[in-house]
């Protein structure tokens, strides 16, 4: 037997997705669908222990190499830039980051006050069309800063559009697609290479089947 | 890379570069081997090790004029360095880098400049942490750069980790092999750029898509993804590259790459990982980056930094690395060690005094204390009662 794969998988929805899915690649662990609060599952057969961490807290976890792999959101990667590597698009938790704004208000020719939870990739996003922003970091309830002036425009993740419909606002552009990557610790990456590469191989087989 | 030296003298010399005892064995040059990784032990084994192949400690001052790294920021991790004004009005940074420092300070010479270094730098690698002391140990070979010189660093790098675990990894690249790739199928500019930051994240489902809008062929890029993905030792892993159909630029680097091999030999902890990559401003050709369990990232880093050299307006060359002792310290690994821990139990200060002298006196560390120090190693204990000393 190999050595085992500490796994760090994202609470909620998506863990579970990305759980059914390491399943149906062989890596089942019965125990993590018995409910509970237990953190740590690890697998009957050894091959694989299973933690689930606050989704924006998984890279780092894999980064720090507390975990040898780990289920991340296309824009945390982004937005952290963690030192990773990133092996697979896991086409799971598919959604887009995108700019949004109220209709028909156009935004002056001065500096675009643009209000997100993702400073990084709107600051990106913005340098590479040459224009000059005003970051407003906020932390939720992102929506409600262009409704009260507070922005121009709002940088955000869209998945179904129903909550900015709701709101009065549309999507203006969109900034890039996001999903679910598997990434790896580069030094777990050297040391349980052959357990990793075939992490990935299985993996993959079950994303075609 | 521009090797002078004759093959099939360094074929003989190989033996000697790594020991004839085999892979893995004979790199700290018969010092013996502390699989502990204590940060103090694994000081005294690199010194060791690097003077046992004639390198001689380079000091230098903690201060130096800003204005020697003002123009090559980008050489130095995070950008950020310390500095204030001195009272005769200069600029002055506190040390963020080592490597710049030697180059500046050692004149062209017909003999190589082969130095080693135990010097803390100053910077902020994470802009959030703030700045910080970085330890750090190294080695610098600069001047006519040929084949020996190159393999030596190498063989000191590998001695190096070993020195810091039992179980290691030392992953070499040539930067030449992707970069001629890429420039063999016709892209360049920020396409080529876009795609080598992809394979060092061997993210190969984000370089296909920028592949697709560079125009790459898909056999083209098929090579390329096999390339970021090839993991064997550095001796097969180059079999390997020679039975691809690879292009002229990137067959140079091939070429370069089996020049080494062939010295070194068939290495267990050797690998080769074309996806490895450093600033092409100043790094030429090889790279290494070395790991060892236990720690989050590499603990070595290095590679031919010519480039950075000519920045500096020398003609020569230059290879070398850097260890992070840092991140052994940060791993816990710096934690003290005796051969012997004496608790006193109200036993008679004179007689419990004269006892412990007498252990030091046969060469043994003695700590004498009322309890146990949290994360003090001890080989024995003893307990010092009324009645004197007690095993255990």
């Amino acid at each position: 037997m190999g050595e085992t794969l500490n796994v760090a998988l994202p609470k909620g929805r998506l863990g579970e997705k990305v759980y059914k899915l390491m399943e149906s690649a062989g890596y089942g662990c019965p125990e993590v669908l018995s409910g509970g609060r237990k953190l740590i599952f690890s697998s009957p057969e050894g091959t694989v222990r299973y933690f689930f961490v606050k989704p924006s807290d998984v890279a780092i976890y894999v980064e720090r190499g507390a975990a040898d792999v780990g289920v991340a959101g296309k824009d945390i990667l982004l937005e952290y830039c963690p030192e990773v590597y990133e092996l697979l698009d896991l086409d799971l938790g598919k959604c887009r980051m995108c700019v949004c704004g109220v209709p028909g208000r156009a935004a002056g020719a001065g500096k675009l006050r643009v209000a997100t939870k993702f400073s990084k990739i709107a600051r990106d996003y913005y340098a590479k069309l040459g224009r000059s922003v005003d970051i407003i970091h906020l932390n939720g309830s992102i929506e409600l800063a262009p409704i009260l002036g507070l922005s121009d425009v709002i940088v955000d993740i869209v998945e179904t559009g129903a909550t900015l419909r709701e709101n009065g606002l549309e999507v203006l552009s969109e900034v890039c697609p996001i999903s679910a990557r598997l990434i790896a610790n580069t030094v777990s990456y050297k040391f349980k290479y052959e357990e990793l590469a075939e992490l990935v191989r299985r993996l993959r087989g079950a994303l075609e089947a | 890379m521009d090797f002078k030296a004759d093959q099939g003298t360094l074929r003989g010399m190989s033996g000697d570069v790594f020991g004839k005892s085999g892979a893995g064995q004979g790199y700290a040059g018969g010092m013996s081997k502390d699989s502990s990784g204590r940060v103090s032990d694994v000081k005294r084994q690199l010194r060791g090790l690097f003077e046992g192949y004639g390198y001689t400690r380079y000091r230098m001052g903690k201060f130096e004029e800003y204005d020697t790294y003002a123009k090559n920021r980008n050489f130095v991790a995070g950008g950020a360095i310390l500095t204030f004004t001195d009272t005769d009005g200069r600029l002055m940074a506190l040390k963020p880098d080592v490597t710049m420092s030697i180059v500046k300070n050692t004149l062209p010479s017909e003999a190589l400049h082969k130095l080693y270094y135990f010097e803390s730098v100053y910077r902020a690698e994470d802009p959030a942490a703030g700045f910080g002391e970085i330890p750090q140990a190294g080695v610098e070979c600069i001047g006519e750069i040929d084949l020996t010189s190159v393999c030596e660093v190498i063989a000191l790098a590998a001695g190096s980790l070993e020195a810091m675990s039992e179980r290691y990894i030392l992953d070499i690249s040539h930067m030449g092999v992707l970069s001629g790739l890429l420039e063999d199928a016709g892209v360049d500019g920020e396409s080529r750029e876009e795609l080598l930051r992809f394979a060092e994240g061997k993210n190969s489902h984000e370089a296909r898509a920028a592949a697709k809008r560079a125009g790459m062929r898909d056999e083209d890029f098929e090579l390329f993804d096999r390339l970021i993905h090839l993991r064997s030792r550095l001796y097969r892993a180059v079999e390997e590259l020679e039975d691809m159909r690879l292009g002229e630029r990137a067959a140079e680097a091939v070429r370069e790459l089996r020049a080494i091999a062939g010295v070194l030999g068939d290495r267990e902890n050797i690998y080769l990982d074309l996806s490895l990559r450093s600033d092409a401003r100043y790094y030429t050709g090889l790279v290494m980056k070395g790991y060892i369990p236990g720690l989050a990232k590499a603990v070595l880093s290095g590679g031919r930094y010519d480039g950075l050299v000519r920045r500096l307006h020398r003609e020569e060359g230059a290879v070398g690395f850097a260890v992070y002792l840092g991140l052994l310290e940060d791993a816990g690994r710096d934690t003290q060690s005796v051969d012997v821990l004496v608790i006193d139990e109200k036993g008679d200060p004179e007689a419990m005094f004269e006892y412990v002298s007498g252990l030091r006196s046969q060469g043994l560390s003695v700590r004498a204390d009322r309890a146990a120090p949290e994360g003090l190693e001890y080989k024995r204990l003893v307990r010092f009662t009324k009645e004197g000393p007690v095993n255990g």
